[in-house]
């Protein structure tokens, strides 16, 4: 028992904790679970439920559209995550080696983090407009491709993939250079005087002691691009073309609110629910096991 | 990729004839990590700078280099925006919601937080538990009940409805309670001693030793509420109370039907980045000190 604890009426805590609570029971445990039975049954806005069972999760199973969407919400993640996470400990590293001027470079290297979705997909969506785009009239003349995402689902992807990392830089170099920092000057000297390179020190000594906050950065990362990339795909292909880009959060969205069948949108959330649940234990589980390591 | 960089550079640094640590010579090597790292944020910085120059000019279309030499278009296209296209009643819709969760949260997870560290209370992990898996159930989760929810309450198209769900915090209550860990128990114990409530606690020893951490969430609560897309475009369908993060997808269907410049859409987007970009910069020190707390 810590020694803070020194009041002891149990109606005011009660009453400190009300709100949170309240709040939470109405708009976040209610509804989730009731996400849970909806999905069970034929549901619409303003239309009588029709209890169905499984239905909706074997409409899931055997739907091949719903099965592409899977994979590829699973492979944007994989190389949004990578993409995202090289090139921020390729800048972390190059931050933490400077002398001179290294709060404007982790300002200029943050910043990302307060970039609204909806603003970076579309001035990524200008930069690379198929006919009016800069970037589109480098990469043509660079490249000899033709540049038409608007028609090319692969194309579409990657686009929407570029925006979605630059998005997220600024919050993993966050997280890396205080990681980064931690590390005692000792061993970056000892290193030094062993002469071990630049690259050598950064994958054999920094990345293996910064390994609790990559693990944490994966996670965060997944649930990044699992979730709050809804804003790019809605601004800059709507799901598309046929279906390129159409990840798990936009497929749920449209079920929802353009085709209004609430029972397979729950049945969506649900499949959601076990993925962050997923990640989640995993992230507490592997910490958890850090924790005890670090003593 | 990385190695490869590192090696190329080290290679032009050994073929300009650089040596390591040249006492007096210049260090190529430095002069290297600096043109590198220059660089990479000057690309992460691009975009932005060109959407700002175009937002400057008449029609935005932007094919060589030389288009990039800024307009004279900027007070007419931001003007135009704000007036023509709503992006005034977006903003100060958005700047209302924002404030109202930064301040109904931060009050709600002050007095939670205040409860779980200073209260001898049963079930307490419990209640901290209770509180935390709320990050399992993001509005995806619970997508549409919500919505059902809160029509039926008879929120749509207020600012209810894009507030006071959101006012349940596990990440601050989280923050909050590993922040007031850190203050010696002693602080609590003499403030007891001389017959303090806890209310009076709470602001006079609380709040002030946490300004730093309060300024910290205040700033991550802000960005996250001013970033939300998905709940407001659902529930939100009249123009006048709509947040400006939707209010760009309006502004850009009007781009993409050809009846508005590119240009004027930069400008709304220049626009909806200024706030957050802006509490970033001034507020950097005590968001990098927060955030070291939340992994904790």
């Amino acid at each position: 028992m810590s020694t803070r604890e020194v009041f002891d009426s149990r109606r005011e805590a009660a009453a400190f904790l009300l709100p949170t609570i309240l709040i939470s029971v109405v708009f976040l445990y209610y509804p989730a679970v009731r996400a849970v039975g909806l999905s069970f049954y034929n549901a619409s806005f303003g239309r009588p439920n029709r209890f169905v069972g499984l239905e909706n999760f074997l409409r899931l199973v055997t739907s091949s559209d719903y099965h592409s969407s899977v994979l590829i919400t699973v492979l944007f993640a994989v190389i949004v995550l990578v993409g995202v996470m090289a090139f921020s400990l390729f800048v972390t590293f190059l931050i933490h080696e400077v002398d001179v001027g290294q709060s404007v470079y982790l300002v200029s290297a943050i910043w990302p983090y307060a970039l609204p979705p909806a603003v970076a997909g579309l001035v990524f969506l200008f930069l690379a407009h198929p006919t009016l785009g800069i970037l589109t009239h480098y990469v043509e003349l660079l490249f000899g491709i033709d540049v038409n995402w608007f028609s090319n689902g692969r194309q579409a992807f990657v686009v929407v993939a570029v925006a979605a990392i630059w998005k997220q830089v600024g919050y993993n170099v966050i997280f890396m250079i205080a990681a980064m920092n931690n590390i005692p000057d000792s061993l970056t000297e000892t290193a030094r005087l062993d002469g071990v390179g630049r690259v050598n020190r950064l994958l054999r000594v920094y990345v293996p002691l910064m390994t609790p906050t990559l693990f944490f950065l994966v996670i965060m990362n997944t649930i990044y691009a699992f979730f709050q990339t809804f804003a790019f795909v809605d601004l800059m292909t709507g799901g598309g073309p046929s279906g390129a880009t159409n990840i798990l959060i936009y497929d749920l969205y449209r079920s929802a609110f353009q085709f209004y069948d609430f029972g397979l949108a729950s049945a969506k959330s649900v499949v959601l629910f076990v993925v962050v649940g997923a990640l989640m234990y995993v992230q507490f589980r592997v910490s958890d096991k850090y924790t005890h390591f670090g003593g | 990729m990385l190695g490869t960089i590192v090696e190329y550079s080290k290679r032009w640094y050994r073929a300009v004839g650089g040596t390591e640590t040249a006492a007096g010579g210049i260090d190529w090597e430095t002069v290297g990590v600096h043109a590198l790292l220059a660089l990479s944020v000057f690309l992460l910085v691009l975009p932005v700078l060109i959407a700002a120059v175009v937002s400057t000019k008449e029609t935005g279309i932007v094919t060589t280099p030389a288009d990039l030499v800024p307009g004279s278009y900027a007070y007419e296209n931001y003007r135009r925006a704000l007036v023509d296209f709503n992006f005034d009643q977006f903003l100060l819709n958005s700047f209302v919601m924002s404030i109202v969760i930064v301040v109904g949260k931060l009050l709600l997870s002050l007095l939670a937080a205040l409860a779980i560290v200073y209260y001898r209370i049963p079930y307490k992990d419990f209640v901290f538990l209770f509180i935390l898996f709320t990050l399992m159930l993001p509005v995806p989760v619970r997508f549409v009940p919500l919505y059902e929810l809160v029509v039926n309450i008879g929120w749509s198209n207020t600012l209810a409805a894009i507030t006071i769900p959101y006012l349940a915090s596990a990440t601050t209550v989280f923050i909050l309670r590993q922040h007031f860990l850190s203050i010696s128990p002693s602080m609590v114990e003499t403030a007891k001693l001389d017959g303090v409530g806890p209310i009076k606690f709470l602001v006079y020893v609380l709040i002030p030793m946490s300004k730093g951490v309060l300024v910290g969430v205040s700033v991550i609560m802000f960005v996250y509420a001013w970033n939300q897309y998905l709940w407001p475009l659902v529930i939100i369908d009249s123009e006048s109370r709509q947040v400006v993060q939707v209010g760009l997808s309006l502004l850009e269907g009007e781009a993409m039907a050809g009846d508005v410049a590119w240009a004027m859409v930069m400008s709304g987007a220049i626009l909806t980045l200024i706030p957050p970009l802006a509490l970033l910069v001034l507020f950097r020190k005590p968001l990098l000190q927060t955030f070291t707390i939340q992994q904790k």
